[in-house]
């Protein structure tokens, strides 16, 4: 039987790197439906880069800026007493930049087009911005919000290359599970491999399945 | 006077043209912004509205000010006591008729005085709509639900975006009586957007003329429409006509192209056969009238024509000339102006000079 602990970390790096990338995926893709600036191409690159990027350059780059010797990294230590490299924290980072993508993308195709009329035809019934964002352009946008968050979910179950680079393989703080499943291989244990092979490929069919089946049974008004 | 008008005095620089609008416009009845598309119309409409800000000027609403760039006043959409009825309903997709209706009345607030609820649904014959969703509901049927839910919003001004437009005749002829019955049972001040003459004839009171961002002219609506020859139910103008001819040879690169005894020349990037039958679109506004025959021109294509008539058209800048050519119509649009200084006339003899023709499908 594997060390079930991997399992636990995974998943809880998955829930809450998604959280925050709700937190600030929101209004920056709100931000990118609406905005005319001429800098939205250059922003809309920068969060698709991690799309192309092997993931060892962007865990590279974190790596070097986590370093306590670097500004970020050492103001973090000054800050908190706790190095960001190897560290659950450092993790998060890393894993939010990695998925940053698969959350924003979904939610700006969500908010453009309809959702904006919706919201100028909202202000002129008299709903100020707040409150049309929550009661017009949310609930039309449940799709995007659905897909955002589950594919940020599935893609920070199954990272390898940026959490090795910034985590390391430290168990219970950063041995996550392919990094888990990868030592298994190494060193010639596939028994473990296998089984937890097996559970991380049934836990994202199963979101990714239930993603699907919300879309399917979801009332087709909503449907953008 | 200004407590019971609505000032609008705004200008706004577009990439096509400039928007220059001043005018005071009674807070009783309806008034028509009409005009062509891209006249302005709506530019005007979304500044009312607060959706766009103009670069300068001042909206004032009776007693207060909703736009002034002097005195830094910008009142948000919300903010204003004017409700807009758009083109397409906009119907919230994710609510059903009652819950569109229940938003905007929700959010009345204080103002929830004046018209009750049900007498607005009433109506617009709401009733047996009022549980259904909006992509179950035909064109018209959207439209009697967006205007009662901005009635709910109790608005001291209502704004109409061209709201019969995307809808077919059929539909229109539904819809119309339930905007007199608008006009006449809620007496609420209008501006109504439309290019169609139809429509302001039989709802406007006094009618704004837009052109290229200005207001060209005003008046009440009979007597402008009539002073334009805008009779309801007449099409003044027809924007291209079609001429047969043969083609006759390729030469240069070109194809020419006999109709009756003159000779067109045109760019043709498809192989015809000498003697091929063809017809040629022809935009109105790519012809031209001389009243000699030009030399020194790059234009090259010019015909012998008879004028038939010279008739207004719906921009009161530009006259349609209809032009006999070989006993074929050619149509042209002209300036007013041009029309005077050529003294043009049925049965006067002139060239027509074509800019660009396309061979008709």
């Amino acid at each position: 039987m594997p060390d079930l602990s991997s399992l636990w970390l995974t998943l809880r790096l998955a829930l809450v790197t998604t959280f925050v990338l709700l937190l600030i995926g929101t209004p920056l893709a709100w931000w990118l439906a609406q905005t005319r600036s001429r800098f939205k191409p250059v922003i809309e690159a920068l969060i698709a880069l991690p799309l192309v990027l092997p993931p060892t350059v962007l865990g590279f780059y974190l790596l070097i800026a986590m370093s306590p010797n670097a500004p970020f990294g050492g103001f973090w230590l000054q800050a908190t007493g706790d190095t960001l490299s190897f560290s659950f924290t450092g993790l998060v980072i890393g894993s939010v930049i990695y998925s940053f993508p698969f959350m924003i993308q979904p939610l700006q195709a969500a908010f453009e087009g309809p959702v904006q009329q919706a919201m100028r035809t909202a202000a002129s019934l008299r709903a100020s911005r707040w409150d049309s964002f929550f009661t017009i352009a949310v609930p039309m946008s449940v799709r995007g919000f659905v897909t955002a968050i589950v594919l940020s979910f599935a893609h920070t179950l199954g990272e390898f290359g940026v959490v090795l680079m910034v985590g390391g393989n430290i168990p219970d703080r950063t041995r996550v599970a392919s990094i888990e499943i990868y030592e298994n291989v190494e060193t010639l244990n596939y028994a473990d491999a296998h089984a937890l092979s097996l559970i991380l490929l049934i836990i994202s069919f199963l979101t990714l399945f239930c993603v699907f089946l919300f879309n399917r049974r979801f009332p087709a008004h909503v449907r953008l | 006077m200004s407590d019971s008008s609505l000032i609008i005095s705004i200008s706004h620089s577009f990439d096509e043209f400039d928007l220059n609008v001043n005018e005071t416009v009674p807070l009783e009845g309806v008034t028509a912004l009409f005009g062509p598309s891209g006249s302005g119309k709506t530019s005007v409409l979304n500044a009312i509205a607060g959706f766009a800000r103009p670069t300068s000027g001042d909206i004032r609403f009776g007693s207060t000010c909703w736009f002034s760039d002097t005195k830094k006043v910008w009142i948000p959409p919300h903010r204003r006591s004017v409700g807009t009825v758009f083109q397409d309903a906009q119907l919230f997709p994710h609510l059903t008729v009652r819950g569109n209706l229940d938003y905007a009345d929700r959010r009345a607030g204080s103002e929830k005085t004046g018209y009750r609820y049900t007498q607005i649904v009433s109506a617009m014959a709401l009733e047996p709509l009022l549980d259904r969703h909006p992509h179950t509901l035909s064109g018209g049927e959207k439209q009697r639900v967006a205007i009662a839910r901005t009635l709910l919003t109790r608005p001291s001004l209502l704004l109409l975006d061209e709201p019969l437009s995307a809808l077919d005749n059929a539909r229109k002829g539904e819809l119309l009586p339930f905007l007199e019955t608008l006009k006449s049972e809620f007496a609420l001040p209008t501006i109504y957007v439309s290019h169609d003459v139809d429509e302001v004839s039989r709802i406007a009171d006094r009618v704004i003329m837009m052109e290229e961002g200005q207001a060209v002219a005003a008046g009440q609506t009979d007597e402008l429409l009539s002073r334009y020859g805008l009779e309801a139910g007449r099409n003044p103008y027809e924007e291209t006509s079609t001429l047969s001819g043969t083609v006759d040879r390729i030469e240069h690169d070109l194809l020419a192209v006999k109709v009756g005894l003159a000779t067109l020349w045109l760019a043709a990037d498809v192989q015809l056969e000498t003697g091929t039958p063809v017809r040629l679109s022809i935009a109105a506004r790519d012809v031209s009238i001389a009243l000699g025959k030009p030399s020194g021109i790059s234009i090259q294509n010019m015909i012998a024509a008879t004028v038939r008539g010279v008739e207004p058209t719906k921009r009161p800048a530009f006259q349609a000339v209809t032009l006999d050519v070989d006993r074929q119509i050619l149509r042209a649009r002209v300036t007013r102006k041009a029309v005077n200084d050529l003294a043009l006339e049925t049965g006067h003899k002139v060239y027509a000079l074509i800019k660009s023709a396309t061979f008709h499908p």
